[in-house]
Formats: structure tokens, C-alpha cells, sequence
């Protein structure tokens, strides 16, 4: 219950942050851009014609939902990797300013547990992504929906699967941050973890172009244990897409997620249940 | 006596790295109890380690050696530090937020159903009423240590521990906090008060703990730690001759009395027998008292 507490303050705190209401305010006035500029001429379930700001954009006839999957995919990629990029830097204060010098005391003094503190904080940072990438990607679905008749609900598994891949990182910024409390330490461990995870959901092909040896010898351990976030990109661009995508291949890769969620939270929580402030 | 913290042989030691062996000693060995409802005062020059004995206390900080007991239980027991409230010396408040919103915060972390009205009238109790709808980003100094005080009062514990609160608090305000305090120890509360403000520590503790280097150099009732165990304050009679006074060895204050030295009652008694040799009469005989900076100074030369 008091990880609801923290979870519910940070998202009071995020609420009042610059960065927030920026954000919030670009996804409403790109989606009312949209609503305003974009005009789909959809006839007997095919997109007749397509235009932006009355000026026509000359696509072939096709299927309404055939011709929103490449809208779908982009959109996937945007919010996924564009979402994560924004929110490793504007959440990589959260966890600094919680340890901060007077803010960290008074709240352990409370009656509140150390743990509960710092899952608090994943859980308000993780409802933020989650949040941001939902409302992003539902705001598309219903104007498109109303435009060209296609309703679908996976762009919103999409987001969701982004949101995975944030919280994934963001488990690394957390406990790179009980460490070394720098908002500039959180983001660039942030950074790196979507590089790797990146470099990591590439791992066979890479692999493949190395030589034997010592080196690739370390790569395939290490992006064994980075979380394979290209993939889980690629697993949810396709969820929106509507492209057949295997249980088991979403659950593997989530799973892989979730595992290296839980060993940099449990690495985060011994270190913060160690230190003094 | 029933005790609201009981610290015993308290070891500190901050290291350098999270491993290493260097560092510095915070506190050697530390014992300290305090009675329920009285109001104690922990003084002592900075880097002493009062704030350290506090964080060891609440739990905030993990001592290497020794235990510490609050209101009976462990302080990690989260149900006991709900009966304790506290004021960090440096409270960060969120600045974007108005003083209802932060306290409701932290009632509910504490636990405590709180209503607007409960938390106007607590706003009132601290003078931030007026303020009530203001962001607490432009709050002054003073105003955001009555707000931490108003976070602290929350739930009327049993246990109040203030690390300086009266730090930037104006001259009056400071006399309204002294009140508010001083109605808290008369509900019974327990008053744990660690302060640089020496005069206001002597206002409103009834014991003082001075600490120093980590160590407990004094700690008892305020009037018998500011009693000079040798020293006599003496009023005669008027019309007593002065210097036979001060040849008997009796030296003469401002306020028209004498102070004498004595170790022991022999000597006391022999100096009043050749003052009354010299026909002076006495009136009046009390122990000298000193101020608390004085029984600080005399601490600390001692001790080093």
C-alpha cells in the first residue's frame, strides 16, 4: 500500500515537472493535428485518397488496414524508441532527488520500508511511461478508427511491450542511481542500457560477423545478459502491423525483460537497504 | 522510568568507499537514555555527531557497533517510527507543491487519516496558515522549517525528534515554536532536541546531553549540570566591610554579592567563618550556576 503511496507523490511530482507537461502537450497537439489536417477517404473498406492539409498524398488504393500498418509500425517505433529516449532523460531525476539530502532522511524516518521506497518509485515511473506510450497510441487508434473505420487494439499491445522495454531500462537508471545519486550518472547508464539492448537484440547477426577469439567470446556473454530491447522493438512494431507474431516469441523476450528488470531492482534494493544517508 | 530511546555503546564509523577501511569515527561508543515524556537537549559543536546519533536512532543510518531501542522496539519496526516525529536539519521540501498537499503526503505514508480541517488547524499551529495556498517553492527558510514541524506534529507522536528546529526561525517565531513545543511536552510528549541554539535548548530541555568527538562528554537535569559543584554565591548583610571580604577570600559580582571558591564544606565553612570574624552577616548562600555555554566550554576544555 505505501508503494502506491510513493508510486501516486512521483506522479504528483512528475505532474508539476516541465518535461511532463511538454510532453503531454505535444502528443495532444500532434494528435489534434492530426485530427484537424489528416482527411482519409475510405470507400467500401479501401483508402481512396489521402489527405494532409488538403494537399492529396498520392498512395495506391488499398485496404484501409493494410494501408495503416506502416502508420502502425512507424508509430510503434516512435513511441518505443522515442519514448524511451525522453524518458531516460526526463525520469533520471526522480531517483536522485528521492536520495537527495533532507528529502531521503525524512523519509525514512517514516513509517515507511526502504524497499517500499524504491518500488514506489519504479512502479510511479513505470505508470508515467506507460501512461505517456498508451495515451500516444490511443489517441492514434480512436482518430484513425473514426477516419477509416479499421479499429485494432494491438497498436496498444505495442505500446504496453514499449513500456516493458522502459521499465527495463529504468530498473538499471534505479539502481545505477542508489549508487551514485546523479541524475547525469542515471541517464547515461540509461543510454548505454538501450545501446546494449539494442546491440543485444542483434546478438546472432553481430556474432556472426566476429572472428573467434577472446572478444567475441565476451560480447556473447555480455549481450546475454543485456535485455534484448531491439527485439522486443521489432516484437511490438509487428504486434501493431497485425503481423502473426508467436506467443512464445513475445513471452521469451518479455521474460528476458522481466529478468533483467528483477536483478537490477534486487541490486537497487540490497544497496539501498545497506547505505546510510 | 520508562524510556522513549535507549542507545547503548553506539559505534559509527563513515567510510570512504563501500568496502574500505579509512574514514572517520562519528561515534565511540555512545550511551544515552532518555525518559519518557521529559524533554531532552543534545548540544555540541559541529561534527560532533548529533546528527548521526539521530539518523543511528531512526534508523536512517546503520550503526556499526551497539543497539539503540526506540519507544521499546527496533527503530527498522515501521510501526514504532509511526509514533515518532521528525525534522531532518535540512528538510527538502517538493517546491512545486502548497503546504496541504505535502502534508496530506506524508500523513498518508504515516498512515494518519487527516481531514482539510485537521490539516488548517495544524497549518495554524505553525503560523502558515496565511501561506496555506502559496507554493512552497517561494517559502522561506523559517517557513519551511515550521512546515517540516507541522510534518512532524502529524499524528501527535509520542516521540518528537528535531534536528535544529528553530534554524532560521525569526526572534518571535521561535518563541511560537518554543509554545507549540512546550504544549507538546505537556501533552507528553517526548522531546528530543538537537540545537546550536544554546539558550533555546536551556529554555525548553529539561536534561542536556553534550557530545562531542562522538563521545557523551555530559548528560543530566539542566540545573545540575549548570551547577558549579565548587563555586558559592554569597549575599551578607549591608554595611559588610569589602576588603575583608575579598581578604577572606570572597570576590565581589556586579550584582553586589560575593562568589567564593570552595572544593569542599570545610573550606566553605572556614571562608564564612573569617567573613563573620570580620563581622559580616550572611543572608543568603547558593551554589553558583553557570549558563550552558559556559558548562559547554568547560566540556569541551575538559574533554580535550
Amino acid at each position: 500500500m505505501k508503494t502506491l503511496h510513493v508510486a501516486a507523490d512521483l506522479l504528483r511530482e512528475a505532474a508539476a515537472r516541465k518535461w511532463f507537461l511538454g510532453l503531454g502537450a505535444a502528443i495532444t497537439l500532434l494528435l489534434l493535428v492530426l485530427i484537424g489536417g489528416l482527411r482519409l477517404e475510405v470507400v467500401d473498406g479501401a483508402l481512396a485518397a489521402t489527405r494532409l492539409f488538403g494537399n492529396a498524398l498520392f498512395t495506391p488504393i488499398r485496404a484501409a488496414d493494410v494501408a495503416l500498418r506502416p502508420v502502425f509500425i512507424a508509430a510503434s517505433y516512435v513511441i518505443f524508441y522515442g519514448g524511451m529516449a525522453f524518458g531516460l532523460i526526463a525520469c533520471s531525476d526522480f531517483a536522485p532527488a528521492l536520495l537527495s539530502p533532507g528529502r531521503i532522511e525524512h523519509l525514512l524516518a517514516l513509517p515507511v520500508r526502504r524497499w517500499e521506497l524504491l518500488a514506489g518509485t519504479f512502479l510511479g515511473v513505470v505508470v508515467l511511461g506507460l501512461g505517456g506510450a498508451t495515451y500516444g497510441a490511443g489517441g492514434l487508434l480512436i482518430i484513425l478508427g473514426f477516419k477509416t473505420g479499421v479499429w485494432t487494439w494491438q497498436p496498444l499491445l505495442a505500446a504496453s511491450l514499449a513500456a516493458v522495454g522502459f521499465a527495463t531500462v529504468y530498473a538499471g537508471m534505479l539502481a545505477a542511481a542508489v549508487f551514485v545519486r546523479s541524475a547525469a550518472v542515471s541517464a547515461a547508464v540509461g543510454a548505454l542500457l538501450l545501446i546494449s539492448g539494442i546491440l543485444a537484440g542483434n546478438r546472432r547477426t553481430l556474432l556472426t560477423t566476429m572472428s573467434e577469439g577472446p572478444g567475441r567470446w565476451a560480447f556473447g556473454l555480455w549481450s546475454r545478459v543485456m535485455p534484448p530491447l531491439s527485439t522486443l522493438a521489432n516484437t511490438a512494431a509487428d504486434l501493431a502491423a497485425g503481423s502473426p507474431v508467436a506467443g512464445a516469441e513475445v513471452g521469451t523476450v518479455v521474460a528476458e525483460c522481466a529478468l533483467f528488470t528483477a536483478g537490477a531492482l534486487a541490486l537497487a534494493v540490497w544497496r539501498f537497504e545497506q547505505r546510510d544517508f | 522510568m520508562t524510556l522513549a530511546l535507549e542507545a547503548t555503546g553506539l559505534h559509527k564509523r563513515y567510510r570512504r568507499w563501500m568496502f574500505g577501511r579509512g574514514g572517520q569515527d562519528a561515534l565511540r561508543g555512545l550511551d544515552l537514555c532518555v525518559p519518557r515524556g521529559s524533554a531532552f537537549g543534545l548540544i555540541g559543536p559541529n561534527g560532533a555527531g548529533k546528527t548521526t546519533f539521530i539518523k543511528c536512532l531512526l534508523g536512517i543510518a546503520w550503526p556499526d557497533r551497539g543497539t539503540v531501542r526506540l519507544l521499546d522496539s527496533s527503530p527498522e519496526d515501521p510501526a514504532v517510527r509511526a509514533r515518532v516525529g521528525y525534522l531532518p536539519e535540512r528538510l527538502h521540501l517538493p517546491g512545486a507543491w502548497k503546504p496541504p498537499a505535502f502534508l496530506s503526503a506524508v500523513a498518508r505514508l504515516k498512515g494518519v487519516a487527516v481531514t482539510a480541517t485537521q490539516l488548517r488547524a495544524l497549518l495554524e499551529r505553525v503560523g502558515l496558515l496565511d501561506s496555506a495556498e502559496r507554493r512552497i517553492g517561494g517559502f522561506s527558510k523559517g517557513m519551511r522549517q515550521r512546515l517540516g514541524l507541522a510534518a512532524a506534529l502529524l499524528g501527535s507522536p509520542e516521540l518528537l525528534v528535531l534536528d535544529e528546529p528553530t534554524d532560521g526561525v525569526d526572534p518571535l517565531g521561535r518563541v511560537e515554536v518554543r509554545r507549540l513545543l512546550e504544549s507538546e511536552l505537556a501533552r507528553g510528549a517526548t522531546l528530543f532536541v538537537n540545537s546550536h541554539l544554546l539558550s533555546e535548548t536551556e529554555r525548553l530541555c529539561g536534561r542536556i546531553g553534550i557530545l562531542s568527538g562522538g563521545r557523551l562528554l555530559r548528560e543530566g537535569p539542566l540545573d545540575a549540570l549548570c551547577r558549579a559543584e565548587a563555586s558559592w554565591e554569597v549575599r551578607f548583610a549591608p554595611g559588610a566591610d569589602g576588603a575583608a571580604l575579598v581578604a577572606a577570600g570572597f570576590r565581589p559580582t556586579q550584582e553586589g554579592t560575593f562568589h567564593l571558591d570552595a572544593p569542599d564544606a570545610a573550606a566553605l565553612n572556614a571562608a564564612l567563618d573569617r567573613a563573620r570574624a570580620a563581622g559580616a552577616l550572611l543572608v543568603e548562600l547558593t551554589r553558583a550556576s553557570r549558563d550552558l555555554e559556559d558548562v559547554l566550554a568547560e566540556a569541551l576544555r575538559a574533554a580535550a
